[in-house]
Order: structure tokens, then C-alpha cells, then sequence
């Protein structure tokens, strides 16, 4: 009996703390045609914290919606909200929001002010998934905001390709913003695809990156960050590293870059980070590098780029192991004639040695650098020689007895076969 | 008719002459990589040219960089033709860096993260400083600022 009264007590108490916690969770407040509110900014004005505004399909024509408490804002069926060119379309003053499944489109291009479709103000836990936005200046905008996810998002701009028009926002800005999540977003036609100035611990992550006008990804003063599995391709700079440190780039593909001022991967002062298992394809330069120091380069693919490295003589202590070297005009190129750097136990598919102890390994040393390379780099013009027979006479001679090229900068051991990186584990353990 | 030719003749060397001086050139947008940080020219506000005794030009993303540049090259500036910035209020616009006027606002994030803007229009800067607030500077302050790293509070 004792029990049963002491079962009951407890059934009613769950439940009143069940009605409770409905009463916290909130109520959701609808909008469309013939709800009771037919404006989203009438709902947000309405809704107390906790609460949910669920727009359900239809066109709102809509600008200046200011979240000023911690509410969740979900659309039903994509429903699209126009900005009509008049100013911002959400602005978050509020921690713990979360704007999913909305289409935005319509911001006009400002000069004054960097107007986007959601701004983010100095705020924590903010959540901006499955979002498709369309013709915007700035895409997402956060400043000075922690701990916030930015994913499954579409935000597209306009055709770059022959603009050269610099009237055009980034697709994802972050600004001073601490451990942010940006993750499965595509985003294309803007200046940067994702831009982050004063990031730090950061992941971006599975995202696609395509037709930028500068950079597909760009790091500013971030130290800290991680990317990885991501795509960038066609966009003035696959991705520029600057001014930064500690940085994890690993498993990302790096295509299409091509022009006169086009790298898939640019790095600049740039310090203690990894770039490991990524793929560098049909870039005009694979990475260039500059003033960059302490980088362990290993297992990446560079394929059919024209530079597939550019290695400046600012740089010192990095490491090259372990890459593949296929079809590019130029393996390696430098200005000088740097000293402090390894390469060891690449492939390079211009390599003509031998291996006759047969440990997989050539028995003469590569030297990356042609002296054409070193000649294009001081006199670009020299490019037109290209594949021209003098050129290959001066680099067979170079070959045989070299006295321009780095004396150090050399492949002591080379793989005499492609590294399969899926199935090279019992050969990187003979290697080490 | 002697003379004559003489005289045309004369005027078409001068007209090579003349078209020889150096002169500023648009600023390729998306296209021309920073002459100091080497990133790509993208902002046309904040676009910067300086462009040398024979006539070469040579970009610039932000004004912070041109400073940069002009800090390390202190004779290649000294020399040079023309020294411009792009005037924030009319973008695309280039004007004399030297006669600019410079707001440095923690309010208006330039490329390169030292907050420097220049206005060409005396009035139109001071209506920017009451708005955004920093402090105004003008061409020696800026590349001073720059050397030393100063960036606002």
C-alpha cells in the first residue's frame, strides 16, 4: 500500500513536471495566409522565449526581422522570403536561436554596410541549418559570436565567371567568432565562399565551394582551425591560409583553380600546421608557398597542374613526404635557393632512376626543380618556350651537370611506383 | 611645305613622347594579385595602386598593404608616379593616396585587418569619423600607423 501511494506520487509528479516542461519548451506560433499571424515579423514580435514560429509555405515580402530572444524559427515546405533589396532579412540579437528550412533571397548590395541575408550579433548557440539563400550580398553573417552551427545550407550568388565586378559580398562570413561548426554547405558565386577573419578552433567540414571570384575558403589571422573533406573548384584561389597558425588541412579537393592570378592552395606566413590526404587537381598552381615555415606536407595527390608546387625561398623547415607527382608542367619551382627544406619518399612520375635493390625506393636522387621552372620564375614570358626543344636540351644538361638549380633541394629517395593510399600501410612501415 | 612636315613630324615624336609618361591604370578586380600580400584584388573600396617612374602599376588589395609596401620600397615610392587609393564613398574611384584622408574605425574592417579607409572629401571623412568613430589620419600618420601595427581600440 505504501509502495502504491508512493507510485502514484511519483506518476502525478512526472507529469505535472511534463506539463511543465511543455509550458518551457513552448508554444509554436504559425504563419501563412490564413493564420493568425500572416507576417514573420508580427510572429517574432508575439513569441516569448522557448517558443517556435513555423512558416508554412508561401511568399512573405519581408526585411529587418530582429530575434531578440531565444526563440526557433522553422519553415514548413520552403517557404521564401523575399527581401525585396530594402536591407537585412534576419538580424539575431538573441543566444540559443535557430533559423532552419527558409529560403531568403533578395538583398541588395550595400557599400556602407556589409547587409546579409542573416546577421549574427554578438551571440552564443546560434543554429542556421538546411537554409537556401539566394541572390544576397553577405549569405551569413556572424560577428563576435560563439559556439554557433552553420549547416546544410545553400548559398548561391551570381555567375562570376567573366565578372569583374568586386560588388559582391561572401557567401559565409565569420568574424571574431570561437568554435564554430560550418558543415555540408554549398555555396557559390560570391567573393570568398567562406571567409573567416579572427576565427579560432574552428571546423569547417564536407563543404562545396565553387565559383568565387577570390578564395573558396580563406583564413585570416585563425589560428586553430580545422577543414577537412571539403571541395573547392573554379573559384579564383581554391583556399588562401594567411597570417595564421595551427592549421589541419586534410582529405580536401583542390580543382579547376586555373588562371593568371588562380592556386589551389595559398599559403602565407603560415606556420606549424599539416596538409595531409588531399587531392590537387588541374590547378594552375598546385600550392604556393610563402614565408611559410614548419608545414608537414604527406600523401597528397597533385595531378595535371602547371605548377603542382611553388615553393618560395622564404620558406623554411617544411616537409614533403610520401606525395604523388603526376602530369604537372612543373613539379617544383623556387625563387632562390632554399635549403631547409626535406623531400623524401615521393613519387614523381618524371623521375627516370633506377631501383636495383629493388626496395621500392630509386637509387639516385630527384631534383624537382628544372632549370626552366627556375627561368620561367624570374622572366614569366619565357612560359611560350614551353615543351620547346632548346628547353629540353637546357634541362637535360641541367640534368647531367647541374649548377643552377639548388644544390639541396633534391628527393634523396624516390617511390619508383604511385603510392596507393588506400592500400599502403605495410609500405609506409618499410619507408619509416 | 618643307616646314610643315618638319612640324607634323615633330608633333607625332611628342605625341609618342606624351603617351610614353606613365599613367594609372583600373585596377583589374578579381583578376591582379596584391603586390605585397599576394592575395587577389577583390574590394573596390579598399583597392590600392602605385604606379613606378616607368610607367609599371602595381596592386594592391587594401591601403595597409600599399603602406606596407612603401615601408619596405622606401626609393621605389619616392620615385613614384602616382601613389592612389580607392576613395571609399565612390568605389572603383582612385585618388591620391598622398592627399586622402584616412579613417581608422574598429567599425570598418578593411582587407587586411587594420581598419584604415580613405575618403577623399574632407567633409565626407569627418561625417564617417562622427558616425563610425576611430580617429582620422592623414597619409604619414597612415603609413606610421602601419609600420608600427597600430590597430584600434
Amino acid at each position: 500500500m505504501k509502495n502504491l501511494s508512493k507510485n502514484i506520487f511519483l506518476i502525478v509528479s512526472t507529469s505535472v513536471l511534463l506539463l511543465w516542461a511543455n509550458v518551457a519548451f513552448g508554444s509554436t506560433l504559425k504563419v501563412c495566409k490564413t493564420c493568425t499571424y500572416t507576417s514573420v515579423k508580427q510572429a517574432v514580435k508575439k513569441a516569448k522565449p522557448g517558443d517556435t514560429v513555423l512558416i508554412q509555405k508561401g511568399v512573405y515580402k519581408e526585411h529587418g526581422i530582429v530575434i531578440d530572444k531565444p526563440i526557433t524559427i522553422l519553415g514548413q515546405n520552403k517557404p521564401v522570403i523575399d527581401g525585396n533589396y530594402k536591407g537585412q532579412v534576419f538580424t539575431v540579437v538573441a543566444d540559443n536561436v535557430t533559423i532552419e528550412g527558409l529560403t531568403i533571397k533578395n538583398i541588395a548590395t550595400s557599400y556602407r554596410q556589409d547587409d546579409a541575408a542573416i546577421r549574427v550579433v554578438e551571440r552564443n548557440n546560434i543554429r542556421i541549418l538546411n537554409n537556401t539563400i539566394l541572390n544576397t550580398y553577405f549569405g551569413i553573417y556572424l560577428q563576435n559570436s560563439e559556439n554557433c552551427v552553420i549547416k546544410g545550407n545553400i548559398v548561391s550568388g551570381k555567375d562570376v565567371t567573366g565578372l569583374n565586378e568586386s560588388a559582391l559580398g561572401n557567401a559565409i562570413h565569420l568574424w571574431y567568432c570561437n568554435n564554430a561548426v560550418i558543415s555540408n554547405n554549398k555555396v557559390n558565386g560570391h567573393r570568398d565562399g567562406i571567409y573567416l577573419e579572427f576565427v579560432k578552433d574552428s571546423e569547417v567540414k564536407n563543404n562545396l565551394s565553387q565559383n568565387n571570384l577570390r578564395y573558396g575558403l580563406h583564413f585570416m589571422f585563425s589560428d586553430g582551425n580545422v577543414y577537412t573533406h571539403n571541395t573547392f573548384r573554379k573559384n579564383g584561389a581554391g583556399v588562401a591560409v594567411m597570417y595564421t597558425r595551427n592549421i589541419r588541412m586534410e582529405h580536401n579537393t583542390f580543382e579547376g583553380n586555373w588562371g593568371a592570378a588562380a592556386y589551389g592552395l595559398l599559403l602565407k606566413e603560415i606556420t606549424n600546421s599539416v596538409i595531409y590526404h588531399n587531392t590537387f587537381r588541374r590547378n594552375t598552381t598546385g600550392i604556393y608557398m610563402e614565408s611559410s615555415s614548419r608545414l608537414d606536407i604527406q600523401r597528397n595527390e597533385f595531378d595535371k597542374n602547371g605548377w603542382a608546387i611553388r615553393l618560395l625561398s622564404s620558406c623554411i623547415e617544411d616537409t614533403f613526404k610520401l606525395n604523388n607527382f603526376t602530369g604537372n608542367s612543373f613539379d617544383v619551382s623556387t625563387n632562390g635557393t632554399p635549403t631547409m627544406n626535406l623531400f623524401e619518399n615521393n613519387y614523381w612520375d618524371k623521375y627516370s632512376g633506377y631501383d636495383l635493390n629493388k626496395d621500392r625506393v630509386g637509387d639516385v636522387s630527384y631534383r624537382p626543380v628544372s632549370l626552366y621552372s627556375m627561368l620561367v620564375e624570374k622572366v614569366p614570358p619565357s612560359v611560350m618556350f614551353m615543351r620547346s626543344f632548346m628547353v629540353d636540351l637546357m634541362d637535360n644538361i641541367e640534368k647531367v651537370m647541374p649548377s643552377f638549380i639548388p644544390e639541396s633541394l633534391l628527393d634523396e629517395q624516390p617511390m619508383m611506383k604511385k603510392i596507393n593510399y588506400d592500400n599502403n600501410r605495410k609500405l609506409t612501415q618499410v619507408v619509416r | 611645305m618643307k616646314p610643315v612636315l618638319k612640324i607634323v613630324g615633330l608633333l607625332f615624336i611628342l605625341s609618342a613622347i606624351v603617351s610614353c609618361k606613365p599613367e594609372q591604370k583600373p585596377i583589374p578586380y578579381g583578376a591582379a594579385n596584391c603586390a605585397h600580400c599576394n592575395m587577389t584584388v577583390a574590394d573596390n573600396r579598399y583597392g590600392a595602386e602605385l604606379v613606378n617612374d616607368k610607367g609599371k602599376a602595381f596592386f594592391f588589395d587594401s591601403s595597409e598593404c600599399l603602406m606596407a609596401y612603401v615601408n619596405e620600397q622606401t626609393e621605389l615610392a619616392e620615385k613614384a608616379s602616382f601613389i592612389l587609393v580607392s576613395d571609399f564613398t565612390k568605389p572603383g574611384e582612385l585618388i591620391d593616396a598622398r592627399k586622402a584622408h584616412y579613417l581608422q574605425s574598429k567599425n570598418l574592417p578593411s582587407p587586411m585587418g587594420l581598419y584604415l579607409t580613405a575618403v577623399a572629401d574632407k567633409t565626407a571623412a569627418t561625417k564617417m569619423h562622427q558616425e563610425h568613430g576611430g580617429r582620422l589620419l592623414t597619409w604619414n600618420e597612415a603609413v606610421t600607423a602601419v609600420k608600427n601595427n597600430e590597430k584600434p581600440e
